[in-house]
């Protein structure tokens, strides 16, 4: 696993309709109103916000392999497509398990917990009260502080059901060799250092920015592992708020309140002061993120069900392809059917 | 109870350190303070001793976010609990919470960034803060060569009439520094407590290479043949990591550090190096302040510091169990020429100082003017703080001053390269200090009569192995 073969995994989803940025914004999880568009309309919900904080340096690197391995072209007006090598390379891809769009980065969180618990129970198991929390975050280390309160940490039972709720989840989650490995080296215990992204890469004979993402990748399905299993009490406690609780933006979120008390979109953004477009961009998100999203409001039944056939007959999610076909839509009607009406996977 | 019963009884020692003794006497006493501690030396026992002899809390400055944190959690350990770092990572909530709770701390580490906000201000300017320190306090001296000019702030907060006794701690500082730390903490004819910089185990090296490929080169052969743990002082990131990878390829143990790692693996690091599994870390400065390891047997510079207090101040980290110890800088004919350009590069110039105050009238953010005018992070902190408090040609002209004194400190540095005299008499002499006796292992000029040490012991081999991961998790948690 690296990035440009994440990259390209992208890219054959977003085959010749979008440039090569479109992935940058993807991976970073930027929460602009085209990014969250593009996750809905091409299927991409699983690759976003994976590394909110990847260099663009990184990512050109990343682009410029795969186009020197003639896997990808740039066409005329800079939209990245596949090429017959690529179509062929995306096919040997293995299978990625990223899930993003659920955690968009707090699975860094919940590692931070978990290493924090980890650490304290193997201190305290031999007598040792006092040590360097390997956690600076103060938010880690108050959430920390009010799992393990009032628990005997003192006895050996504690760190034993820990260690084999941990054991259960990693034998369940489906991670590879190496991703134990990177998970279990990044945890530190009482006289046991951790190892660090360099360290790991060079034992396990990789590159550092391939552990990363194999271990993102392990938080991922270990998170889900959690999430579904009734008998992990303490990770289900430790991955307490992980999830997003809504998918909104907080702009959003007000926006929709103020459409909830029966504002028109033009009073909406007299009262918040933003523009119209930004106020669009909003209904869009909403038309992806709620399933009862009122479409007939904006546009009719037969509009919204011709635009979708029209979308399936072209292969494409293009607006501007699109708009072409149905003079009488606005841009902002045609985002809002492909929204409500593309929901989901494709 | 006497300051001997609180030593014994809070911190369990029965003898003071050098030093220490006399300026707890004067803290407790009420006097304004400088005390120039070289590392090591049990600077913070200067204020946590005082602290249990006077009621009241006391206000900690703090330059760096992890250095007080690690502050925080060694003085938790040793018991005290009243203790709190309020600094700009906390979230929203955790800074009411603590704000809130403010009265039931005695001892507060603050940042300065923090302590120039309204509300925090206003807070301490009414409650029974009895004792300032302000640590790291040459980072007040534009002269010094980590000046920060949040650090100018901190004397006009407590300037009125019942202002708490101020501690101004430093390892390091000459005349110019303690001027500086005078004036702008508003000390009130301060007693100042120096120990000698002079530090007999450590011996002084200059060896002139002719390239920087001869400096790596050196350094391999070194690493390979002698013994660490050691600290190699880069002048770049990319170079920490370079040479830490060339150092990997030999097999020797080590690992780069530097302010561009992330927070979980410098702590690893950190540990590691102090747990003894890795023997050299390749580092930028940033490393370190708040370290604490005293078998630390020899410092290498590759690149040649800005400053003399600077390299001291690294240079000291070796050798605090006593134990001999060998400090080394490699320097090549081009150091001079390099070091020149991160120092101007480091300043805002005149034109660029007129660009950035044109965006800013025209209303664009200073941080995107400050890339627009291309100045760095350091120079917009600095120039913003001088903008607010004269006209932009008194800005442009302090510009220049700061550059031509920073053009002496690197002055000096060289002569300290280039001298045929005793390296550690030089050393003294800038900061106002004589040679009193002579150290057997001294220095490159007048020769280090043993240095066997070094040759008999043996460099240790990079041999550390991932285990399974069920092993691990086993030896974790059992």
């Amino acid at each position: 696993m690296n990035l440009s073969s994440i990259l390209l995994k992208v890219i054959s989803k977003l085959d010749g309709e979008r440039t090569i940025n479109a992935g940058l914004h993807l991976l970073r999880g930027k929460r602009s109103g085209q990014t969250l568009q593009d996750v809905e309309y091409y299927g991409l919900k699983a690759f976003f916000g994976i590394l909110p904080k990847l260099h663009s340096e990184q990512f050109d690197k990343a682009a410029n392999l795969l186009h020197d391995s003639g896997f990808i072209s740039i066409l005329n007006d800079s939209l990245v497509q596949l090429t017959e090598r690529g179509l062929q390379a995306v096919g040997d891809l293995p299978s990625f398990h990223f899930n993003g769009w659920d955690y968009r980065g707090s699975e860094m969180v919940f590692f931070g917990r978990l290493s924090l618990i980890v650490q304290t129970v193997s201190n305290f198991k031999v007598g040792e009260k006092s040590f360097m929390p390997i956690q600076k975050e103060q938010d880690i280390q108050t959430f920390v502080r009010k799992l393990l309160y009032n628990q005997r940490l003192d006895e050996p039972a504690f760190a034993y059901h820990l260690s084999t709720e941990l054991k259960l989840a990693l034998n369940r989650s489906e991670m590879n060799e190496s991703q134990k490995t990177i998970i279990t080296h990044r945890l530190v215990g009482h006289g046991l250092t951790g190892w660090t992204w360099n360290q790991l890469a060079n034992n396990l004979k990789l590159n550092p920015n391939a552990i990363r993402l194999l271990f993102i990748e392990s938080l991922h399905k270990l998170l889900f592992v959690i999430e579904s299993s009734a008998d992990l009490p303490i990770l289900r406690k430790t991955a307490e708020n992980i999830k997003v609780a809504t998918y909104l933006t907080d702009s959003s979120v007000k926006t929709k309140q103020l459409f909830n008390r029966g504002l028109s979109m033009e009073e909406i953004a007299i009262t918040r002061k933003l523009k119209v477009s930004t106020i669009e961009d909003h209904f869009v998100e909403m038309s992806i993120d709620d399933r009862e999203f009122p479409l007939t409001q904006f546009v009719s039944m037969e509009d919204a069900e011709a635009v979708i056939i029209k979308a399936g007959e072209m292969g494409t999610r293009r607006l501007r392809l699109l708009k072409s076909e149905f003079e009488s839509l606005s841009y902002f009607q045609i985002r809002l059917i492909l929204g409500a009406r593309t929901g989901g996977e494709t | 109870m006497d300051i001997r019963g609180i030593l014994k009884e809070k911190f369990g020692f029965d003898e003071f350190r050098p030093g220490q003794e006399d300026v707890i006497r004067d803290v407790i006493t009420g006097k304004d303070t400088i005390a120039i501690l070289p590392t090591g030396m049990g600077k913070s026992l200067c204020y946590q001793l005082p602290a249990y002899a006077m009621d009241g809390q006391v206000l900690i400055i703090s330059p760096l976010v992890s250095l007080m944190e690690d502050q925080v959690a060694a003085m938790k350990r040793q018991g005290e609990k009243r203790v709190v770092a309020l600094n700009s990572f906390l979230s929203y909530s955790e800074k009411q919470r603590i704000m809130a709770e403010m009265g039931q701390y005695k001892f507060v580490f603050i940042s300065p960034e923090m302590l120039v906000q309204k509300n925090v201000t206003s807070h301490f300017q009414t409650t029974n803060v009895t004792l300032l320190v302000v640590d790291e306090a040459h980072c007040i001296s534009q002269w010094g060569f980590d000046f920060r000019p949040d650090y100018l702030r901190i004397g006009e907060f407590f300037s009125g009439s019942n202002r708490p006794t101020v501690l101004a701690l430093t390892a390091t500082a000459d005349d110019k520094v303690i001027a500086d730390m005078t004036r702008y903490l508003q000390l009130k004819s301060p007693t100042i407590h120096r120990h000698s910089v002079d530090r007999p185990n450590i011996s002084y090296s200059m060896v002139k290479v002719n390239s920087e490929g001869e400096k790596t080169e050196w350094i391999k052969e070194r690493t390979l043949s002698t013994a660490g743990p050691g600290i190699i002082y880069v002048a770049s990131r990319k170079r920490a990591d370079e040479l830490a990878s060339i150092l990997q390829q030999q097999n020797v143990s080590s690992a780069s550090y530097h302010a561009g790692k992330e927070q979980e693996d410098r702590a690893f690091i950190q540990e590691q190096f102090i747990n003894g599994e890795i023997h050299w870390i390749c580092a930028t400065n940033a490393f370190g302040m708040g370290i604490h390891k005293d078998d630390v047997r020899q410092i290498i510079h590759e690149h040649v510091p800005q400053a003399i207090a600077g390299y001291i101040q690294e240079v000291g980290r070796a050798g605090r169990d006593g134990d001999l110890s060998a400090a080394t800088l490699l320097y090549s004919p081009d150091d001079e020429g390099r070091m020149r350009f991160i120092i101007q590069e480091n300043f805002p110039k005149e034109r660029e100082i007129r660009y950035y105050e044109r965006l800013i009238a025209e209303n664009i953010p200073s941080s995107e003017a400050a890339e627009m005018a291309s100045i760095h992070e350091t120079g917009k902190r600095v120039i913003d703080y001088y903008l607010e408090r004269m006209t932009i040609e008194e800005a442009i002209l302090l510009m220049d001053e700061l550059i031509r004194e920073k053009e002496a400190q690197l002055q000096k540095m060289l002569r300290l390269i280039y001298t045929n005299q005793c390296i550690r008499k030089e050393v003294l002499a800038c900061f106002g200090e004589n040679l009193h006796s002579k150290s057997k292992s001294c220095c490159s000029v007048c020769g280090i009569e043993d240095d066997r040490w070094l040759m008999d012991m043996k460099s240790i081999v990079y041999n550390k192995k991932c285990m399974g991961w069920q092993e691990r998790l086993i030896a974790i948690l059992g």
